[in-house]
């Protein structure tokens, strides 16, 4: 069984290999697709590396894929369907991350970090009134229940805001109960939440959700979060409502990776931006290495591997 | 005909069984021909379930208790009835009158004894007004404020001979209308920018809830309930109800804020604890009602039915109130299960109980209590006395017309009225009982805290009670509630009296402020 791991060109491939040598020394690791075939029977990717049909086709005996990341888009599933191949992601080593990034987006605009930072640091004054507010007794709403949304769920509780969360997949009574969840429709998450957390998959439904139509039905000076995917947002559309309606804007993703830093969305205050790297943690690193390997070792073993995605 | 028979012919003839009561010597003679007779261990507790009784069928019961010392024992009792409105007819047996002159046992001046704790008092005089006497002190107890009465029964009264002449219906017609009063408050609502409607006991003692809520409707603005109602004042579920009033004037005006006009129709304003802010000063103040007192404003006696019946065509919308939804509630059950808080208790106890009776004695939770059950017509019962020890036994006497009654008590209020599970086990009557185990006299602690700091921490007011055991020595099933609360299912079940015991959180909470 042959396996090959293509790690993007910014994680060195020799740092990798000093560890990969004493776990799995017949891996090979490149930085790139540059070549025209290869043999391996197992890819290791991350979502840094296009996948599309022309660079699977590079791989004719592909039986088994291991995406170390939690989103998949970055390949053509429909290919993988077509020959039989097994694709597992990790969609357990970064939720945690991604939902600690969003409590620091909603406490930072809560607190109004930003101005006062920029208060004592750059204009040197000591302002004694703020516009600082308590997550206790704000609505939370979560799009999007799946791992991620739990996680933020679970981490929300403590702190005391009403928790709203909208999923086509509806959790049971029991689950929602632990978790202080309120079922809403879609709109019904818009208008009631001061802050609304995207956490849904990239699809055709999705892709667009966040226009125009979508922020006229949220709360004036709601804080907005996005750490899923940047296609579900018209960038357009959301710095017409941060600058019409008062939204707050939290944007870990964007249409474009990385962006056009000339736009707009770069220049207003009430846009904090960070560099898609919500699930990126030392913690979430070493989660990631972690159950890859782990997944890999099992597959070779012959035991099924973890976390198939369903095609 | 003996007096005792005249006696209990006209208990019969009146409507006044069954007669509770735990008798002595001196009432022996006056019970030798009532067969309809429930006892109690206790006296105050008789008078507990008369209460209870009286309250659910709006209609009196009679309680028969022993000299001037089973008086004395029911004094917190009779004092909750006529806290609680509840029409009660209170007899006691009075020495025979032939040798009062040389201070026998068990005589005593018990008509003075009893004070103004009643609205009617009276000793008998003669056998031949036995019957007048009862009639009279029914219709008495009836007749608005609704309240107890009390009559002296001299044990040689009861020996005479005498006749008996069926009594006249004793039935009281509350049909009162006032077209003035109704002009007066539509007049005063149309004039008004912002007005709030406080609605109270009054609106469950006539059946008024679909009255209330379309004049709710019709005006758009939102309905409180008064404070700690002792009844269902509305339907709490419906979208105008926006939450209680609390004791306190300061806790009322800030509720009242932005309210110019206040309109309460069949309740009243009770106050504890004190807080120096002046009661809706600077305010027009209306109370509606047959029974209330009030202490502030304008006040009109009618029957708030067809007052609000009434009112519901003069008066025009003044707002679009409709309470929010929740979601908050969710938060605070989920962050509570770990630690049993009341609200998370409550929550499932809704599943299991919603139609039930529930009768409230967990004084330092019934706030949350009932913010989480609600109101519902007939279905919640309070002592607007204070007292501990009223819940239990009132809540035996509602049981013996309700086949489902929950009383939920605290461990602490229990112990005052233990005795009870004695005449729910020897009646067979269908209570449950829900036990909030805190450790303690948990609203003492909270008024400390609040009021009187430091004292809540004195080691008189924690305790550790195995009340399940008391249950069981008195033959009565109980358990004790794991965290997951399955053993609700449990104790709603079957029709035989049990209880359940919840230890939940002792985390001592400010009292209000």
């Amino acid at each position: 069984m042959k396996f090959l791991t293509v790690l993007p060109e910014f994680i060195p491939s020799s740092s990798v290999k000093d560890t990969i040598n004493q776990i799995l020394p017949e891996m090979e690791i490149v930085n790139n697709l540059e070549f025209e075939k290869n043999d391996a029977d197992v890819l290791v990717a991350t979502t840094f590396t296009r996948l599309g049909r022309k660079e699977l086709e590079k791989f004719p005996n592909l039986k088994y894929l291991q995406i170390a990341s939690t989103g998949v888009d970055n390949v053509d599933l429909s290919y993988i369907k077509e020959k039989g191949i097994t694709i597992c992601n990790i969609p357990i080593a970064n939720k945690q991350s991604v939902a600690e990034h969003v409590i620091a987006f909603i406490l930072v605009f809560l607190k109004d970090m930003v101005f006062l930072n920029a208060e004592l640091k750059e204009r040197k004054s000591w302002p004694i009134l703020t516009g600082s507010r308590d997550l206790e007794g704000k609505s939370v709403g979560i799009l999007g229940m799946g791992m991620i949304g739990v996680q933020l769920a679970k981490r929300l509780l403590p702190f005391g805001p009403s928790l709203l969360y909208y999923d086509v997949r509806r959790l049971s009574t029991d689950e929602e109960e632990m978790l202080g969840l309120n079922y809403v429709t879609f709109d019904e998450l818009l208008a009631n939440s001061d802050v609304i957390s995207v956490h849904m998959p990239l699809t055709k439904d999705t892709r667009g959700l966040f226009d125009e139509r979508t922020f006229s039905k949220m709360k004036e000076g709601a804080i907005f979060i996005n750490t899923s995917r940047g296609e579900m947002v018209d960038e357009n559309a959301l710095i017409n409502a941060v600058k019409k309606k008062g939204i707050k804007a939290g944007i870990d993703v964007y249409t474009k990776e990385p962006p056009d830093f000339d736009s707009e969305l770069f220049k207003l205050e009430n846009v904090i931006c960070s560099p898609h790297i919500a699930g990126v943690t030392a913690e979430s690193q070493q989660r990631f290495l972690t159950e890859t390997i782990s997944n890999v070792l099992r597959y070779a073993q012959g035991i099924d591997p973890l976390y198939r995605v369903e095609l | 005909m003996r007096g005792y028979e005249v006696f209990a012919g006209a208990i019969k003839s009146l409507d006044l069984l069954p007669v509770f009561g735990n008798p002595g010597t001196t009432e022996l003679t006056s019970l030798k021909a009532v067969n309809d007779y429930i006892l109690t261990l206790h006296d105050g507790l008789s008078v507990g379930m008369a209460d209870g009784l009286s309250q659910l069928t709006f209609s009196p019961h009679l309680v028969n208790l022993h000299t001037i010392l089973g008086l004395g024992n029911s004094m917190a009792y009779i004092y909750s009835a006529k806290m609680n409105f509840s029409p009660v007819v209170v007899t006691a047996g009075q020495q025979d009158l032939r040798h009062m002159s040389m201070d026998p046992l068990l005589s005593g001046d018990l008509v003075g004894f009893i004070g103004n704790n009643v609205k009617y008092k009276y000793e008998l005089k003669n056998s031949a007004e036995i019957t007048d006497v009862l009639r009279k002190a029914k219709i008495e107890a009836m007749t608005p404020p609704i309240g107890p009465v009390f009559l002296s029964v001299p044990m040689n009264l009861m020996d005479e001979e005498t006749s008996f002449t069926e009594p006249e219906p004793a039935s009281l017609n509350y049909d009162v209308t006032n077209d003035e009063a109704v002009n007066a408050v539509a007049e005063l609502i149309n004039n008004s920018k912002n007005p709030a409607l406080v609605f109270g006991w009054e609106i469950d003692l006539f059946g008024a809830f679909k009255e209330a809520e379309s004049v709710a409707e019709k005006l758009g603005c939102p309905v409180y309930g008064e404070p700690l109602a002792h009844r269902a004042p509305f339907n709490s579920s419906h979208k105008m109800f926006a939450g209680n009033l609390l004791p306190g004037t300061t806790l009322i005006n800030l509720k009242l804020l932005q309210n110019d006009l206040v309109v309460f129709v069949g309740g009243d304003v009770i106050l504890y604890p004190y807080l120096p802010s002046p009661l809706l000063e600077g305010k027009k103040v209306v109370f509606v009602g047959l029974n209330i007192k009030p202490k502030v404003g304008e006040t009109y006696k009618v029957n708030v039915k067809f007052f609000l019946r009434e009112l519901l065509g003069k008066i025009a919308k003044k707002g679009n109130y409709s309470r929010p939804v929740d979601f908050q509630a969710t938060t605070k059950i989920a962050n509570e299960k770990e630690r049993m808080g009341v609200t998370y208790v409550m929550s499932k106890v809704k599943i299991f109980f919603s139609d039930y009776v529930i009768v409230d004695e967990a004084i330092s939770s019934s706030t949350i209590l009932r913010d989480v059950l609600g109101y519902s017509q007939g279905k919640y019962f309070f002592s607007k006395s204070g007292q501990l020890g009223w819940g239990s036994p009132a809540a035996a006497g509602i049981s013996m017309k309700k086949e489902k009654v929950l009383a939920i008590v605290g461990e602490g209020s229990f112990m005052y009225s233990l005795q009870i599970l004695w005449t729910i086990k020897k009646y067979n009557l269908p209570l449950k009982f829900l036990i909030l185990r805190n450790g303690g006299y948990s609203i003492l602690k909270s008024y400390s805290l609040s009021y009187s700091p430091g004292v809540e921490k004195k080691d008189y007011l924690s305790f550790n009670l195995p009340t399940e055991k008391f249950a069981e020595s008195f033959g009565i099933e109980a358990e004790v509630a794991g965290r997951d609360l399955e053993e609700l299912k449990w104790l709603e079940e079957g029709r035989d009296p049990k209880m359940l015991v919840v230890d939940v959180d002792r985390t001592i909470p400010k009292l209000f402020l």
